[in-house]
């Protein structure tokens, strides 16, 4: 049997006014991973993850979780979500505690250990009987994150988490995003319009832009297949020129005292031992990663980002 | 039906959350013993003390009216009448106490309509100033439970600061003026005419049809609450219009449709005491006309809170 995805976008538009606002999006997510929703400010990740998740309707298309419809079958789908959409407002007057109390009379079958146990997990143990009126912004992203949490929910739906958090405080929402993932099996989606905060955490990113889809990449294989361009700073450089293009098949261009050429990482190796085998002097290598900022940049424009 | 209990128990927190919640009920608190003691000292409340010889005093007293007064100021003066009502049915004026000083404190129904048309203008508006309407709104149950729990708990609020308004009145009225038993006669005008009821009835009575016009004004503040979600909006077109509600009547009154006017139909004390607003008018007129009004408040809160998006602004 075929794996159900835990959320799949079939062809999702959303008109407001007479502006296509999401023009068709198209894509799954798989239980166990987590998925990068990128994009500039204002490209429609809010807009989508607000049909996803019915505060929205769909002007086109359709959202399935775990096969129910957001559309047609809507408490059945929205019991396996749980989300931060935008900023994680709580009730200011009552303290955290009281407000996942409240959430958690929303749902079935949440017990006081569980409210204790998402409270631990992200770590506001010390905070939980304050005001939340008085949480910084890390510690309401965390509440956020508790209450979306309550109900061990399938698909865990995060807006812009990174948001007003120092790098400690991403790297900690990274660790246990990761942990969801790999240990429940949980499908995590996360937006952001930076790539360097979510890049480490995504197993899929895909890149939004003026309510289209325009790329969608696996992180890991593009760390692993691109290839990287390399920069050789050898003498004599004609020498070395001659030898990488007749033993090795390879098309270096001469820069000033460099040769750069384009390899694979693994390739690196072989390329230095040639050289030295020829009686060439290497002085030097440097990689330059193309990376998937790079990559991001070239989809939206360097414009594009603030 | 548990689920929709707990919706409704989640508004109660939220509500008694606040300080404002409290405030109120410290400003009725402040107004009822105010104006016991308003009428213990400067309003001579229980000046009338009547002994055995009851029948002259109020003689006495229409003797006193009378002197310096035509004689048809004499026919109509309130105090005469009142008077001649205990003496023709032979009944003894009781002393003020708490019972009367609890129905006195009916007026300060107008105080809970409107401390109840501010809790209905926010418990909607609220949740989308806050921003919280978006966690609220992400739960397996829909949209239409939510607006009903959220309508029940204002419901909720009136009758429990309805209850708080009679129980403090009868406790401070009993403190400051004694009580006359469990459920004495009380002496009552009711259509140019005096009758005796018993205090529990005539509670029931002011009370009660007070209570149509806070019902009628705090749905009316829900609906704006729930078309606009701005509780400013809600409150000040409901207490707008129920200050405006008599003048906008009077504006009107010369049209065959002034009857149909919301407000020459929420008070149903016109029809016990007096003459209807505009003739016409019958009790069971202005039940259909104010049951036609309730659910089109309703329909129209319903709609725009389940329908329409939960987009940003
Ligand atoms: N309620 C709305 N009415 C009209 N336009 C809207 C509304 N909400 C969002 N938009 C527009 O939709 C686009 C996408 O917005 P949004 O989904 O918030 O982007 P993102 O979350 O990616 O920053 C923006 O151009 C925004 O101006
Ligand atoms: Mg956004």
């Amino acid at each position: 049997m075929a794996k159900e995805p835990a959320m799949k976008l079939i062809d999702l538009k959303k008109d407001i006014g007479k502006k296509q606002i999401i023009k068709g999006l198209t894509f799954e997510i798989n239980p166990g991973e987590v998925f990068g929703f990128l994009g500039p400010n204002g490209a429609g990740k809010t807009t989508t993850i607000r049909m996803m998740v019915g505060l929205m309707k769909i002007s086109e298309g359709d959202v399935l979780i775990k096969g129910s419809s957001i559309k047609s079958d809507y408490k059945n789908a929205i019991q396996h979500v749980g989300a931060i959409v935008e900023n994680p407002e709580m009730y200011p007057f009552m303290s955290g505690w009281k407000n996942l109390l409240h959430y958690a009379r929303m749902m079935p079958g949440i017990t006081e250990e569980r409210i204790k146990e998402v409270v631990s997990l992200v770590g506001l143990e010390k905070a939980i009987h304050e005001k939340a009126g008085r949480y910084s912004l890390g510690m309401r992203q965390r509440l956020g994150i508790a209450q979306a949490l309550l109900h061990r929910p399938s698909v865990l739906i995060l807006d812009e988490p990174t948001n007003g958090l120092d790098p400690h405080g991403i790297r900690e929402i990274r660790q246990y995003i990761r942990t969801l993932a790999e240990k429940e099996n949980v499908a995590v989606i996360v937006s952001s319009h930076l790539l360097s905060e979510i890049e480490m955490m995504c197993d899929r990113i895909g890149i939004i832009k003026n309510g289209e889809l325009v790329a969608i990449e696996t992180v890991k294989a593009l760390t692993k297949t691109e290839e990287d361009r390399i920069h050789i700073e050898a003498v004599p450089l004609d020498r070395a020129n001659e030898l990488l293009r007749q033993t090795l098949q390879l098309e270096p261009t001469m820069e000033g005292e460099n040769i750069k050429l384009t390899a694979k990482r693994e390739e690196i190796p072989s390329i230095v031992k040639c050289l030295v085998e020829g009686q060439v002097d290497v002085f030097g290598v440097q990689v330059q990663r193309s990376t998937l900022e790079d990559k991001f940049l070239d989809v939206i424009g360097e414009n594009a980002i603030e | 039906m548990s689920n929709f209990f707990r919706l409704v128990f989640n508004e109660q927190v939220k509500l008694y959350a606040r300080k404002s919640t409290w405030i109120m009920f410290g400003i009725l608190a402040a107004i009822i013993l105010g104006v016991a003691i308003f009428g213990k000292t400067v309003g001579n409340f229980d000046e009338d003390q009547y002994g055995d010889d009851w029948r002259q005093q109020l003689e006495q007293e229409n003797a006193e009216i009378a002197e310096g007064s035509s004689e048809e100021e004499v026919a109509n003066h309130w105090g005469i009448e009142e008077n001649n009502y205990y003496l023709d049915n032979d009944i003894k004026p009781l002393e003020y106490d708490a019972w009367q000083f609890v129905v006195d404190n009916a007026m300060l129904s107008s105080l809970l309509s409107l401390f109840t048309i501010i809790v209905a203008a926010g418990i909607i508006a609220h949740e989308f100033r806050w921003g919280t309407v978006k966690l609220l709104l992400i739960r397996p149950v829909a949209r239409t439970k939510i607006l009903f729990a959220k309508y029940t708990s204002v419901l909720l609020f009136a009758l429990t600061s309805l209850v708080f308004l009679l129980v403090f009145s009868w406790i401070t009225g009993a403190i400051f003026f004694g009580i006359n038993g469990a459920n004495p006669l009380l002496v009552i005008q009711s259509q140019n005419d005096y009758t005796q009821i018993a205090a529990w009835a005539e509670m029931g009575r002011s009370y009660g049809l007070r209570l149509v016009n806070l019902v009628m004004m705090a749905t009316f503040a829900f609906m704006i609450s729930s078309i606009f979600r701005n509780s400013g909006l809600a409150i000040g077109f409901a207490i707008f219009l129920m200050m405006a509600g008599n003048s906008i009547i009077g504006f009107f009154m010369e049209y065959d449709w002034a009857k149909y006017i919301l407000f020459a139909n929420t008070n149903l004390e016109q029809y016990y005491r007096g003459t209807p607003l505009i003739e016409g008018m019958s009790l069971s007129f202005s039940i259909g006309v104010l049951i036609v009004y309730y659910i089109i408040f309703m329909v129209l809160s319903w709609l725009f809170f389940t329908k329409r998006d939960v987009a940003g602004h």
